[in-house]
């Protein structure tokens, strides 16, 4: 898919002529801390997503996900997530190491909300804040410190207009092919078949959870 | 999903009981049946939230309609007692497991408790017991600042209640050792068998005084020994040989890799087993053994049971290549 003429750009004066302006209230809503009802959502959240910037100044985003609350509240300026044993990329490291810039959306199952942080991001190893992480009876090796330096709810418009909660909508997942499918045609390499990526990640989702 | 082993309660209050520490009223739901009976001892495994759990000893009086638990807040624990101090409040719904009991009180001719910290939860309702059924007793409560030690209040009360023979000596010790220095266990069990003789030992507490008290009453013929931990006692463990299982019910023959745990490989053949603390001290994860001989890992005495003979499926093994379970 080729477009030949580019999509027309426009200056940021017509986007708000577009869109309006926000009501002070709203800009008022953006907290520099986490209050309790922050803390509450985070504690029942099972699922966050993660924005860094890379060396190349591309922003990315990975998710993140295990019980409820596996990202902890140390005090209403800094939270802690787990490293999880993934695909050794490390790609949210490397670009935290670069540049600490964080934004992260938690999201906990049924509720319209979002929560949205955005702070400064590192790595941390410290003996004394992994046990704090662990879940069914491994402590991970890594862990990410977030220092907190906004935060704030995100209406449920995205989420109801999506229907992301909605069970009918899991239907979707039904015309989508397996991701073993889609993950060898990514990589393209003989051998490396879908039913062989799809065994692989199979054993990894059942050991490396 | 509910078993007859599961219930729900209701927050029915919160109660600061010392620095630290939070006691939590549990009630049977408005138009729910009574709660099941408990002895001293029991915990229970609250639900806290999905995927979180955590036990509790019962520290009420079984006669109480509720249940009574309390909490100590550690800040930087795995997130258990945090989210009780932070977010558990009355109103709330939770599922508990029925209370279930490692740590029986048995009769004894008298009984000498030990609690250390917030290992004082247990050995409450047993001194209460003790003192109802008139069998000599004595407790030492140790803890490092006054302040954080819950109930001794409570302890003081029972103690001084009225006695029948005249007057006699206070019963219970409570010893700070952040001001006071470090407590002699040896001379106060020494004084209980002056006293009182034969005794048995009903402790819980950290790791050290489990451990050191474990040892004394080793040496000592006229002193049985019955502890619960509330923690394992750290990562002491040999590390696991591969083993083969064959489920006599369900027919299914599994192998657990040295490095998985038999609850895992249990879990993930879809057998109806459920773990809950994962370091072989609640005993929810307890499965019936036909054949072959488990390498007992745990730290609540279920290789001391034979009939039928079990095993904690989360942290012990098998001494034998195989093991026969009733699953
Ligand atoms: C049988 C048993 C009984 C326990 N009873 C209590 C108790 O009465 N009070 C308490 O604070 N912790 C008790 N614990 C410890 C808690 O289950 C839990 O480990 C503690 O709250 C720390 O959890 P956290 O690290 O998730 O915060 C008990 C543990 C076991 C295994
Ligand atoms: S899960 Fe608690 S003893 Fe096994």
């Amino acid at each position: 898919m080729t477009t030949r003429t580019r999509p027309r750009r426009v200056d940021l004066a017509r986007v708000r002529e577009l869109v309006g302006h926000p009501d002070p209230a709203i800009e008022a809503k953006v907290l520099d801390r986490l209050d309790p009802y922050c803390e509450l959502l985070i504690a029942h959240s099972p699922y966050c997503v993660l924005a860094t910037v890379g060396p190349d100044g591309l922003a990315d985003c990975s998710p993140r996900g295990d019980d409820p609350g596996f990202v902890r509240v140390l005090d209403e300026r800094t939270l802690v997530l787990p490293d999880r044993p993934g695909n050794q990329l490390a790609q949210s490291f490397t670009n935290i190491c670069h540049d600490p810039a964080i934004g992260m959306l938690f999201l906990v199952p049924g509720y319209a909300e979002t929560l949205r942080v955005n702070g400064r991001a590192y790595p941390s190893d410290d003996p004394d804040l992994l046990p704090m992480l662990e879940a069914r009876g491994r402590v991970p090796s890594l862990a990410t410190v977030v220092e907190v330096e906004e935060a704030y709810l995100h209406c449920g418009k995205a989420n109801l207009r999506g229907g992301l909660w909605e069970s009918g909508r899991q239907e979707l997942a039904d015309l989508l092919p397996s991701g073993g499918v889609i993950a060898a045609a990514h990589i393209g390499i003989d051998g490396l078949t879908a039913a062989v990526l799809e065994d692989d990640l199979a054993d990894d989702y059942q050991r490396n959870l | 999903m509910s078993t007859p082993e599961e219930l729900e309660v209701v927050v029915a209050e919160l109660s600061w009981e010392a620095d630290g520490v939070v006691a939590v009223g549990l009630a049977p739901l408005p138009d729910g049946p009574p709660l099941p009976a408990w002895t001293p001892g029991a915990h229970l495994t609250v639900r806290l939230r999905p995927g979180l759990e955590r036990q509790y000893s019962l520290c009420g009086d079984p006669v109480d309609a509720r249940y009574r638990i309390a909490v100590r807040h550690c800040p930087r624990g795995r997130g258990g007692s945090d989210y009780v101090h932070r977010f558990l409040r009355p109103g709330r719904r939770l599922r508990i497991s029925a209370p279930r009991n490692h740590f029986d009180l048995l009769p004894a001719a008298s009984y000498a408790f030990v609690a250390g910290g917030i290992g004082i939860t247990p050995i409450l309702p047993m001194v209460r017991r003790a003192e109802a059924d008139g069998i000599p007793w004595t407790l030492a409560y140790v803890g490092r600042e006054r302040a954080t030690m819950a109930f001794v209040d409570r302890l003081t009360r029972l103690d001084a209640a009225e006695s029948t023979t005249g007057p006699r000596a206070p019963r219970s010790t409570v010893w700070a050792s952040g001001t006071a220095g470090r407590f002699d266990l040896t001379g106060h069990l020494d004084a209980h068998r002056r006293e009182h003789g034969r005794a048995r030992v009903y402790g819980c507490g950290p790791t050290s005084m489990m451990d050191a008290l474990e040892e004394l009453c080793a040496q000592r013929a006229d002193l049985v020994f019955h502890g619960e931990r509330f923690r394992a006692p750290g990562a002491d463990t040999a590390p696991g040989r591969p083993f083969d299982v064959r489920c006599t019910r369900s027919g299914l023959d599994l192998h657990v890799d040295a490095d998985r745990s038999l609850l895992d490989v249990l879990a993930a053949a879809g057998l109806p087993v459920a773990g809950s603390c994962r370091e072989g001290l609640c005993g929810t994860c307890e499965v019936v053994v036909r054949a072959g001989d488990p390498d007992h890992r745990d730290h609540v005495g279920l290789g001391d049971r034979t009939a039928p003979r079990v095993m904690a499926a989360c942290v012990s093994r098998a001494l034998t290549p195989g093991l026969e379970l009733e699953l």
